[in-house]
C-alpha cells in the first residue's frame, strides 16, 4: 500500500511539473484590464507628396510590354543580339563557318495572365539597329518603317501560350552573321483589333533567346544565341538592361502634375514624407497607422482592372534629398497589397503599422519618415492609380491615422 | 508640392494613464502573492499545528535544536486551483518549491541552520479580451491584454540554535528577503497586417532584511509551549537601478502548544499573526493589505506498521487570512489537511506528503478551491 501510495504520489508530481496559470477563464471578474485606452487621432502629417519616375532607367523593367490598342497604347519591345555566332560545329565533322541559316525564331516567355484581345495578333519585327544614342527611344520608334521589316507571324489567341516561338527571317539573320553585324530587333504588334501581352524581360528571369540551325541536318544541335549588348560600351549595367527593354511609342496621357500617380506608362510611384510627432512614435505604442487618401478616377484604360498597390518604406537615409532617388531604395513592409481599381474614387486605406514598427527603433535622420507607393506591376502595365495630393482642398489631402496606447508601467500591484 | 510642416490634429491628442500591472486571476493571488507559509510538509498535515516545534518549518529558530543530526530538506508543493466566477471558471497548476533548508549541529548544544522558504509567490498569467476601437470610429477589434507574472519574494533565514535539555530551546534567525517578479506585458491584435502587437518586459527586484526569535518549553513530557516572533524591516522595491516602492516586512507573532498525553499522538494547535498591512505601501494601486490571523490545529499519531517502518499519520484544519483583499474583503482561506511520514534507509531519510484542500473567499460570489500536495524528503547525511 505505502509503494502505490508513493508511486501514485509521485505520478502527480510529475504530471504537475507542467505548470499552468492561465487563469483566462475568469478573467471578466478577476483580472482588470492593465493597458490604456487606444487612442485614435488623425493629422495632417505630410510634409512632402510628389510623383516620382519608378524605374531607374530604360530596360529595368521585369516585363516586356507589346501594346498595340490604337490610340490609347502603343508599346514596342526591343531585343539586342549584339553577337552573333560565326561557326558552328556539325555532329560528324570538324567546325565550319555559318554559311546558311535555318529554322531562326524566338523564345519568349509569355505572361498568359497579360493577354488582352481575343483576336489574332500579327507581330512584326523590324531591325532597329541604330548608331543613336542608346536611350534616344525616338530613335529606335523611326525605325519602325517599311524598309526595316524583317518578318512578322500572325497568332491566333490560342497560339499565345506561356513559351512562344517567334520565327524570324532566317535570311536577315545570316546576313548579319556574314556581315559580322549585330542584329537588334523591334518587335511591334498590329491586327485587326487591340491586343497587349507581356514578356518576360532578362530582369524579370526569363530572358528571350534565339535559335537557329545552321545546317539542315537535324543530327546538329541548333544554335542558342542570348541577348548581348555591346553599347553603351563604358556602362555595363546599363547595357544590360538594354538587352531588352520596352518602348512607349504612344501611352495614356499623364496625370496632372498635381495629382499623386502610380503605375502607368513610363511606371511611376507617389514618395511621401511624414512629419511625425516623436511623442507618438518614441513614447507610446502604435498599434495601428493608417495613412488616408482620397483616389481619383482614371478613366483613361481599363478602369475597373486591379491594381495591386505596395507601401514601402524609404530607407535612403537623410543625405539622399531628391524624392527620385530616395524613391529607388526602399524596403518592404508588407507582403499584403491594396487592391484598387483605376477608375474607382474615393477613400482609400493604406496600412503603415509595419513602417512605425520600424521608424522606432530608428531616429529620423537615418530613416526619414517617409514611404513609397507603387504598383506591384510596375512597368509591365499602363494602369495608373491616382490620388489627391496635399495641393488639394484640405478634406481630400493625404492624412495620417494613428492609433497607439501609452506604454504601461510594470511595477507593483 | 513639398508643403511646410502642418499638422492640424482633427482629434484632441491625448495622454491615457495606463493602470499598474496587477495580473490576478485568482483571490489568492492578490497583491504581491500568495503566501506559502514556510511549513514543512509534516507541518502542514497537521493543519500548521506543529509549526513552532517542527524545525523543517521555516518559522521558528527555536526547533533546530531539536532536529538531532544533522538534515537536508527539499519540499515540492504543486498546487492545483479552480476559481469559479458567475461568469466562468479556470483551473491552474501552480509548481512550488516552498522550501529547502539545511540543518547542522554544532556540538552539543548548538544548531545551525540555513533556509530558503517562499515568502510571496505571484506567479500568474491573465489574458483579458475586450473590444476596442482602433481606427476610424467603426473599426472595433478584440484585442487581448496577456500578462505573466513569474517569480515570488523568497525569505533565505540563517538561524541558530540553543539546547542543552529538551525542556528548553531557543533560537535566534537572521532573514533576508530577496527575489523578483519577472512582467510580461501584451497587447495583442488579431490581423498583423493591419495592426501591431506589442509586449513589455519588466522585472521587479524586492530586498529587505528581518530577525527572529523563538522560545520551546517542555515543563513536562505531556504538555509543550512555543513562541516564535520575527521583526521585519524595510523592504524595497526597484526595478532595474530605480527604486519603486518600499515598505515594512510584516511582524509575525506565533504561539503553539503541543500535548503528548495519549501514547502515540501529538495534539497540537498553533496561532499566528501578521502585520501584513505593513505592505500597504507597497501597492501602485491600492491593493489593501490586511492583518491577519493564522490558526490550525491537528492531530498526529503513529499508524500501522508497514513494511517494517512505523508509519505516522496526520490531520488537520487551518483557517487564516491571506495578506491581500480583494475588492477591498479580506481573503480568507479554510484548509483541511490529511498526509503521513515515513522513514526510510534506517531513518537515515524520510518522506512526508500532505495534501491540503483549501477553500479560499472573499465574501463574493467568487470562490477558489485547491489541492496542494507537499511532498518533503529530509536526508540525513
Amino acid at each position: 500500500m505505502p509503494r502505490l501510495f508513493a508511486t501514485a504520489a509521485l505520478f502527480v508530481s510529475i504530471l504537475s511539473c507542467s505548470e499552468n496559470l492561465d487563469s483566462s477563464g475568469v478573467c471578466s471578474v478577476l483580472c482588470p484590464q492593465i493597458g490604456g485606452e487606444v487612442q485614435n487621432i488623425t493629422i495632417d502629417a505630410v510634409v512632402v507628396d510628389t510623383t516620382v519616375p519608378a524605374l531607374s532607367g530604360l530596360g529595368t523593367e521585369p516585363g516586356l510590354l507589346l501594346a498595340f490598342r490604337g490610340d490609347t497604347l502603343d508599346t514596342r519591345v526591343v531585343l539586342r543580339f549584339d553577337s552573333l555566332p560565326t561557326t558552328y560545329k556539325p555532329a560528324t565533322d570538324t567546325t565550319q563557318a555559318i554559311i546558311s541559316v535555318d529554322s531562326a525564331y524566338i523564345q519568349l516567355t509569355l505572361d498568359t495572365l497579360s493577354i488582352k484581345g481575343a483576336e489574332p495578333v500579327t507581330i512584326e519585327a523590324y531591325d532597329v539597329d541604330t548608331t543613336a544614342n542608346d536611350t534616344s527611344t525616338a530613335a529606335v520608334l523611326a525605325l519602325f518603317r517599311p524598309d526595316r521589316f524583317i518578318s512578322s507571324q500572325t497568332f491566333a489567341r490560342a497560339q499565345l501560350t506561356d513559351t512562344l516561338k517567334y520565327f524570324i527571317s532566317n535570311a536577315a539573320v545570316l546576313a548579319r552573321i556574314q556581315s559580322n553585324a549585330r542584329l537588334r530587333i523591334g518587335l511591334r504588334a498590329t491586327g485587326p483589333a487591340s491586343s497587349q501581352m507581356r514578356f518576360i524581360s532578362t530582369e524579370g528571369g526569363f530572358a528571350p533567346l534565339m535559335f537557329f540551325r545552321a545546317t539542315p541536318d537535324t543530327a546538329t544541335k541548333p544554335l542558342t544565341v542570348t541577348l548581348f549588348s555591346k553599347t553603351p560600351a563604358a556602362e555595363s549595367i546599363v547595357a544590360t538592361h538594354l538587352t531588352d527593354y520596352t518602348v512607349i511609342a504612344k501611352g495614356p496621357p499623364p496625370a496632372p502634375p498635381s495629382v499623386l500617380a502610380l503605375g502607368g506608362l513610363p511606371p511611376r510611384r507617389v514618395y511621401i514624407l511624414f512629419n511625425i510627432p516623436s511623442m507618438i512614435i518614441d513614447s507610446s505604442t502604435v498599434v495601428r497607422a493608417t495613412l488616408l487618401l482620397n483616389q481619383l478616377p482614371n478613366t483613361t484604360i481599363d478602369p475597373t482592372d486591379t491594381v495591386l498597390v505596395l507601401p514601402q518604406v524609404v530607407l535612403a537615409g537623410k543625405a539622399v534629398t531628391d524624392p527620385a532617388k530616395a524613391a529607388q531604395i526602399i524596403g518592404g513592409i508588407s507582403i499584403d497589397t491594396l487592391k484598387l481599381k483605376p477608375g474607382g474614387s474615393g477613400s482609400t486605406n493604406v496600412e503603415l503599422a509595419s513602417a512605425f514598427t520600424l521608424w522606432h527603433t530608428q531616429q529620423p535622420d537615418t530613416l526619414p519618415r517617409a514611404i513609397v507607393l507603387k504598383s506591384v506591376t510596375e512597368g509591365n502595365s499602363p494602369l495608373e492609380i491616382r490620388f489627391s495630393s496635399s495641393e488639394d482642398v484640405a478634406a481630400l489631402r493625404p492624412r495620417l491615422r494613428i492609433s497607439y496606447t501609452s506604454k504601461v508601467p510594470l511595477g507593483l500591484p | 508640392m513639398i508643403r511646410k510642416p502642418y499638422f492640424v490634429a482633427t482629434a484632441l491628442l491625448t495622454i491615457s494613464f495606463a493602470s499598474r500591472s496587477e495580473a490576478q486571476g485568482a483571490l489568492s493571488l492578490q497583491g504581491l502573492g500568495y503566501p506559502a507559509g514556510g511549513l514543512s510538509a509534516r507541518a502542514e498535515g497537521t493543519g500548521g499545528g506543529v509549526a513552532d516545534f517542527d524545525a523543517l518549518s521555516s518559522v521558528s529558530p527555536a526547533a533546530l535544536a531539536g532536529v538531532g543530526s544533522s538534515a537536508l530538506f527539499l519540499q515540492y508543493s504543486p498546487e492545483f486551483r479552480r476559481v469559479t466566477t458567475p461568469s466562468g471558471s479556470a483551473n491552474t497548476t501552480t509548481a512550488r518549491f516552498p522550501l529547502i533548508e539545511g540543518v547542522l549541529p554544532v556540538g552539543q548544544s548548538w544548531t545551525l541552520g540555513l533556509s530558503s522558504s517562499t515568502f510571496l509567490d505571484r506567479s500568474s498569467e491573465t489574458n483579458l479580451k475586450r473590444t476596442q476601437v482602433v481606427g476610424a470610429p467603426t473599426d472595433t477589434v478584440t484585442l487581448t491584454e496577456r500578462n505573466k507574472v513569474l517569480g515570488a519574494i523568497d525569505d533565505l533565514r540563517l538561524a541558530l540554535a540553543w539546547s542543552t535539555s529538551p525542556v528548553f530551546r531557543i533560537g535566534v534567525g537572521a532573514h533576508v528577503f530577496a527575489g523578483s517578479n519577472r512582467i510580461t506585458f501584451s497587447q495583442l491584435f488579431p490581423d498583423s497586417a493591419e495592426f501591431i502587437s506589442s509586449a513589455q518586459a519588466g522585472r521587479i527586484s524586492y530586498a529587505g532584511f528581518a530577525g527572529s526569535l523563538g522560545v520551546e518549553w517542555h515543563p513536562s513530557r505531556v504538555i509543550g509551549f512555543a513562541l516564535s516572533g520575527r521583526k521585519g524591516g524595510d523592504l524595497r522595491a526597484q526595478s532595474g537601478d530605480t527604486a519603486i516602492g518600499s515598505g515594512r516586512l510584516p511582524d509575525h507573532y506565533s504561539g503553539s502548544v503541543t500535548f503528548d498525553g495519549i501514547p502515540g499522538v501529538i495534539v497540537s494547535a498553533r496561532a499566528a499573526h501578521d502585520n501584513w498591512s505593513s505592505l500597504n505601501s507597497l501597492s501602485s494601486s491600492g491593493i489593501q493589505a490586511f492583518d491577519g490571523w493564522d490558526t490550525g490545529a491537528g492531530v498526529e499519531a503513529s499508524g500501522p506498521r508497514i513494511l517494517q517502518r512505523i508509519i505516522t499519520l496526520r490531520a488537520g484544519a487551518r483557517f487564516r487570512t491571506l495578506p491581500f483583499g480583494f475588492n477591498g474583503q479580506k481573503v480568507s482561506e479554510k484548509t483541511f489537511a490529511a498526509g503521513f511520514g515515513a522513514p526510510l534507509t534506517r531513518d537515515r531519510a524520510a518522506v512526508d506528503v500532505a495534501i491540503q484542500r483549501a477553500s479560499r473567499s472573499a465574501g463574493s460570489d467568487i470562490s477558489e478551491r485547491g489541492f496542494i500536495l507537499s511532498i518533503g524528503l529530509r536526508v540525513s547525511p
